[in-house]
């Protein structure tokens, strides 16, 4: 009897989950598509404490034969989003902790972590532009100049935060932020709940700016919260990770991996994820209106932060090819992601397969988690970082030679 | 039930505390908290929250937040100032080791408000992440017993943004809730047993 109150209670969860942007908060109403799931699912608690250097998990990860792993940085609590400067500089975004660490490497091979901003809410977006660094906290945009110059003493940011005009949503609000090729920030704009009507040219999108803040343009439309991009090496397209909706069920929708051909295409959501059909806020559109995903990268995984090879340490079949951070599923039994993928592009930017890279963060037989992988970063040498939120420590992958 | 509470503790990352780390945890709260949020770690200052039976991420993510000057609570803010992650584990330990119950001085319980608010409490899914007797788990807090005024406040403060948790769950989850269902929700769950 309590399973089944409680089973009632739980099952209206998914449609009443924030609705930031709307009318005030619509009651639940109705059941939600999938009644099988466990209502009681809750975020994953993260972990803003130092973690000790043997604490960490790196004996227990695993890469394919002829790399080896090592640990780059540790003691950085909250790591997440990489970005380099023209001196080597590592420069981590956060989200909680409301810090951005700058990582530099001594003369012994050891690294030294300063905290060059904190207090700021959900930093997540760092990128360079020249010698600049560019933080995007929501919703403010700061720009730190010649930063790599002024590391011990970081300089007050110009605030650039007028120019952009973000909204100011704290849900989905923290920001993937890249420079591409031609100069311009590319960034996402998440929809600010689970799922819900929302203004399709605000939010759940894909745009790009010039550095000023001027110039705003859509680069694609439907993408319900990407924290993950990168522009092809080659065909200089923009690529960017997704994360699917919550509470549809266990195995659905798939997180996906978009190739935007074009600007301002539409990638369906919330009426559609490739081929799937939400089951309540389809509004009767056909999938194949849409632009459809060069890949699926599993449910729930929360796949983010992803790069492409280009560097010359990796065997010659990892040229080109996209390694992408899945940080782990908290809405679904059992786990899944928690690790590092790569997508296998043929040549004509087809995805031909996505195959395990970097394994281990995840105990299948326990079903629990020893970290938790959100970016990566091919650095100068060829050599690939990848953060560890849960874990606050950047492991360091190299091949051997 | 008993799934869903292993899936928890299984969740929770190990946070391993040796004996010198409880004796200064229970040195550092006699000093520093004890004089607010009271001996037992059941608060009896209005506005000031309980932390016995707090779980310990609950308590550790809160001080960061105070340590960092993300929650804005002055007093807080000087009292963390100081601490290094090692004494705020050691604080968590002490809180969460502490028995949870009731203020002294809570008042008595109005029945229709009770009502109002734990049918609102089940509209609003409150259980689902603070599970349905509301002991909370992980980052998310224990609610049940809590200051009525403190639970209140803090529920205004996540629908006005002043205030965001770990993640952005609860300005979502309050948005647009009116002052008088927060007053039902904060006595319904004050008087939870």
């Amino acid at each position: 009897m309590l399973r089944r109150t409680l089973a009632a209670c739980l099952m209206a969860a998914a449609t009443s989950l924030p609705a930031f942007a709307q009318a005030p908060a619509a009651p639940a109403t109705g059941a939600p598509p999938d009644t099988t799931m466990n209502r009681n699912l809750a975020p994953h608690a993260p972990k803003m404490t130092v973690t000790q250097p043997d604490q960490l998990p790196a004996s227990a990860l695993r890469v394919p034969e002829g790399f080896r792993l090592d640990v780059f940085a540790h003691g950085i609590p909250g790591a997440r989003m990489m970005t380099e400067g023209p001196n080597g500089t590592i420069f981590a975004g956060s989200r909680t902790i409301g810090r951005v660490y700058a990582i530099t490497r001594n003369a012994d091979g050891t690294t030294r972590t300063r905290v060059v901003a904190q207090g700021l809410t959900q930093p997540n977006g760092v990128a360079m532009v020249g010698n600049n660094l560019y933080v995007i906290a929501i919703n403010r945009v700061l720009r730190f100049d010649n930063i790599e110059q002024n590391l011990d003493n970081p300089p007050q940011p110009v605030d650039m935060t007028e120019a952009f005009g973000l909204p100011p949503e704290q849900h989905h609000g923290w920001k993937f932020l890249t420079l591409g090729p031609d100069g311009r920030l590319y960034m996402n704009v998440g929809v600010p709940c689970n799922i819900c009507e929302f203004d399709r040219d605000r939010y759940a999108l894909l745009a790009s700016f010039r550095p000023d803040g001027s110039d705003r343009r859509i680069e694609a439309r439907g993408i319900r919260n990407s924290v993950g991009m990168a522009h092809h090496p080659v065909t200089r397209e923009l690529w960017a990770t997704n994360n699917g909706r919550d509470w549809a069920g266990n195995d659905e929708p798939q997180d996906s991996l978009h190739r935007i051909r074009r600007s301002g295409e539409d990638h369906g959501f919330p009426f559609c994820v490739g081929g799937w059909t939400d089951p309540e806020h389809n509004a009767g559109r056909n999938c194949s209106e849409f632009q459809q995903p060069a890949a699926l990268l599993g449910p729930h995984v929360a796949s983010l932060g992803m790069r492409f090879y280009t560097g010359a340490m990796f065997p010659e079949q990892y040229r080109n090819q996209v390694f992408i951070a899945r940080r782990g599923s908290w809405n679904r039994e059992p786990l899944s992601g928690y690790d590092v993928v790569v997508a296998k592009l043929d040549a004509q930017g087809n995805v031909t397969g996505v195959e395990p890279f970097l394994t281990g963060f995840r105990d299948d037989a326990g079903q629990r988690f020893l970290g938790r992988p959100v970016d990566v970063h091919v650095m100068r040498d060829g050599a690939l970082l990848v953060s560890d939120e849960q874990n606050g420590a950047i492991y360091r992958v190299t091949h051997g030679r | 039930m008993r799934l869903a509470l292993l899936a928890a503790a299984l969740c929770a990352a190990a946070l391993p505390t040796a004996a010198q780390d409880v004796a200064r945890g229970r040195s550092l709260a006699a000093q520093a908290c004890a004089s607010c949020h009271g001996e037992d770690g059941r608060s009896h200052t209005p506005g000031v929250p309980t932390l016995a039976g707090q779980p310990a991420e609950f308590v550790t993510m809160q001080l960061i937040l105070f340590r960092e000057a993300l929650r804005p609570v002055p007093a807080m803010q000087d009292v963390a100032r100081g601490l290094g992650d090692a004494d705020i584990e050691a604080l968590a330990a002490v809180f969460a080791a502490q028995p949870s119950g009731p203020p002294e001085d809570r008042a008595a319980r109005d029945a229709a408000r009770f009502e109002r608010g734990k049918a609102l409490s089940a509209r609003m899914n409150c259980g689902v992440c603070h599970l349905p007797d509301y002991a909370g788990r992980n980052q998310i807090p224990r609610l049940a017993g809590q200051r009525e005024e403190y639970l209140a406040q803090a529920l205004a403060d996540f629908r006005d943004n002043r205030r965001a948790g770990s993640d952005t769950q609860m300005n979502g989850v309050m948005y647009g809730v009116t002052d008088s269902d927060i007053a039902a929700l904060a006595h319904y769950l004050s008087h939870v047993e």
